[in-house]
């Protein structure tokens, strides 16, 4: 059950969070979108809970319930929300019927393209731009899981548990994204963004080879050796971090 | 100062890494010599209190191998006793004489000790002792504390470790050092479970700084586990030899039931030993440990010489002057840049830390920058020194530091 748990929350929280750079980068979504002012609720059964809000053509993910969404769409369970992100089931709309139309055309064109852009594997030949968009969306992706494996999954929860207290940024250089992560109290946070005073940091020192990091294709042993990937500060808790990291492929497959 | 580079270091870990697990594995990996590109991978020679890498740079060396290098590397006397075992004979069909002479010189040197097993690292040693502790005692639960660390076995690392299980550490309860309290508590409310506490003599973890026990822990520990039939097991492998000859709990004054030793006891040659009371003989014979080279005679020839010439040199309190004197030195020259550097643990194995910036930041860019002006430094770990390291050494490691001090303060 928590594996499906899991891979519910990373759905939501992760996957979905790349929503709001798809939009704000890729023309072409945000065409979709544009001049539009709806919202969609994500409720999950025994699960996670979810928003998406288009507005000013831009859009933001968040956590839990909003206020007076346009869509509410409910799932009997997190297998029931894995499922529809595998393409093999539907969610019950439970409100905005009349918003359905946006969501099987429209929103299901965004949702295409978030995935091919979370798709490496089966893109023959990467663009420059693709291996960016890639990047940036597998980091969110990987930070933004952490959160849900922690919570659930056995060794994650006992990793989370003893570390101490901090922050660790994570970046790709020269001016690339970034995130960083909040441990307070085994509670573990992301937050896309730099970090004023980070307690530990690694930094990819361009896109290839951040894209090859975390899309488990270098070898990370030599990339941190020779200084493609630089790791400073309370690397502990970089360690601790990697542990749970390392579990994101089991969920996200 | 001149700074050093790296070419070869670095090729040759490239082409290490495409062969070797991590390229440098273990405590050797590179990961937290920060930042990777001030130090040196790979060593070409080693002498007295100093190290030679490929790209042939010289070091003055404050890890001493992590520990076993406490006299100074190639030693004449320890290395000339085990060029002669080794010429009649090192790893034959059967044990030579000369473990039965060094079982008499632990036993002579060690006060609780009335015997010594031989094996070659610390982690084979620690097992020992927790099977004997089990065996003696008909009990299966194993008590250590958080943070310390006894090597790599299963059972000493968390579940949470990849190739780690949650039923490796089943029996193994992580208490917190330095709490009796809860000690107390855990032991009482689970009497008669508990086989053996095992704890390093004082606190030395890495990225933290190092800790004595409070007053009286020890003595309370030493006798909770008396009236509660546990074994009190010292992992004596990193600070042994280093603070008292008869094993670190002389030091803080109390008495284990078993001690295991390793890095210093052979200057670098591979050896490993648990010593420990007459009364636990029998049980340490029940159990069947064993190793393809633990009976090798030339390891057993250098450390019976290296227990001999430290004894002779006096090198305790060689090692404590030395590391008394850097420790002196690099506080007033830090505080003369306007820096704070915290000391904790024994001189002759202190952590360093530039309270500065809790992110440990400064201070790795600072050990980073000694290392490459030839001062050996790391940043995650306690250092070492040796009866090797001289008060010349300790000269040029403090101009070295004064340099790097400048070089933090530029940048």
């Amino acid at each position: 059950m928590s594996y499906q748990i899991i891979r519910a929350g990373i759905n939501l929280y992760a996957v979905l969070k790349n929503l709001e750079d798809l939009i704000a980068q890729d023309a072409t979504c945000r065409d979709l979108i544009a001049g539009k002012k709806l919202s969609i609720q994500f409720l999950v059964k025994g699960g996670p809970k979810s928003w998406i809000q288009f507005e000013n053509d831009r859009c933001t993910v968040g956590q839990g319930r909003m206020r007076n969404p346009s869509v509410v769409l409910w799932y009997t369970s997190p297998e029931h929300l894995n499922k529809m992100f595998d393409g093999k089931g539907n969610p019950i709309p439970l409100k905005g019927f009349t918003k359905l139309g946006f969501l099987q055309k429209e929103f299901s064109q965004i949702t295409d393209k978030l995935e091919y852009y979370l798709k490496p594997d089966e893109v023959r030949d990467p663009s420059d731009e693709y291996i960016r968009t890639n990047t940036q969306f597998t980091l969110t992706v990987a930070a933004f899981s952490l959160s849900e494996i922690a919570c659930y999954d056995e060794k994650a929860k006992l990793t989370a548990s003893h570390m101490p207290d901090g922050i660790t940024q994570l970046r790709v250089l020269p001016g690339g994204p970034s995130v960083y992560i909040t441990v307070k109290e085994g509670r573990i946070m992301a937050t896309k963004g730099i970090a004023e005073n980070p307690d530990a940091v690694m930094e990819m020192k361009d896109y290839r080879t951040a894209n090859d990091f975390l899309n488990g294709k270098s070898n990370p042993f030599k990339a941190i050796a020779l200084g493609d990937v630089m790791i400073k500060g309370q690397t502990p808790m970089l360690d601790s971090l990697s542990l749970i990291l390392g579990k994101v492929n089991d969920y996200v497959g | 100062m001149k700074t050093y580079t790296y070419n070869k270091s670095k090729e040759l870990f490239a082409k290490a890494a495409d062969i070797i697990p991590c390229g440098i594995y273990g405590h050797f990996s590179p990961a937290p010599l920060i930042p990777t590109s001030d130090y040196p991978f790979y060593v070409e020679k080693a002498l007295g209190s100093k190290f030679w890498d490929v790209d042939g740079n010289e070091f003055i060396d404050y890890m001493c191998a992590y520990g076993p290098m406490v006299l100074g590397y190639n030693n004449p006397v320890v290395d000339a006793a085990a060029d002669a075992q080794r010429q009649k004979a090192n790893c034959a069909t059967g044990p030579a004489e000369v473990m039965v002479e060094l079982a008499q010189e632990l036993v002579d040197t060690i006060p609780i000790a009335d015997w010594a097993f031989f094996a070659k690292n610390g982690a084979d040693m620690t097992a020992y002792s927790l099977m004997v502790a089990r065996a003696h005692t008909g009990r299966d639960k194993i008590i250590r504390l958080k943070g310390g660390y006894h090597g790599t076995a299963p059972w000493s690392q968390s579940p949470d470790h990849h190739g780690i299980t949650f039923n490796d550490a089943r029996d193994i309860i992580v208490g917190e050092w330095n709490n009796y309290e809860a000690l107390e508590k855990y032991v009482h409310s689970h009497r008669g479970e508990v086989a053996g506490i095992i704890s390093t003599p004082y606190h030395h973890p890495t990225f933290a700084d190092n800790e004595y026990a409070g007053e009286g822990y020890w003595k309370k520990v030493e006798s909770l586990c008396k009236n509660e039939g546990i074994l009190l097991i010292v992992d004596d492998v990193r600070a042994g030899f280093r603070m008292h000859m008869g094993g670190s709990n002389e030091f803080f004054g109390f008495k284990p039931d078993l001690i295991a030793f390793c890095k210093a006891l052979g200057n670098g040659y591979p050896i490993s030993t648990l010593v420990g009371t007459g009364e636990l003989m029998n049980s340490a014979g029940n159990v069947f440990h064993t190793g393809s080279y633990w009976f090798s005679a030339e390891p057993m020839a250098a450390a019976l010489a290296t227990l001999r010439e430290m004894k002779r040199t006096n090198s305790i309190q060689l090692m404590f002057d030395i590391g008394t004197k850097l420790n002196t030195g690099l506080i007033d020259l830090a505080k003369d840049h306007g820096y704070t550097m915290k000391i904790t643990g024994h001189p002759s194995m202190a952590y360093y830390r530039l309270t500065d910036d809790p992110s440990l930041m400064l201070h790795q860019k600072w050990c980073g920058e000694a290392t490459k002006r030839g001062a050996y430094f790391t940043s995650h770990h306690n250092w070492f020194v040796s009866a090797a390291h001289s008060d010349e050494d300790v000269e040029k490691t403090l101009l070295i530091a004064d340099e790097a001090f400048k070089a933090i303060k530029d940048n």
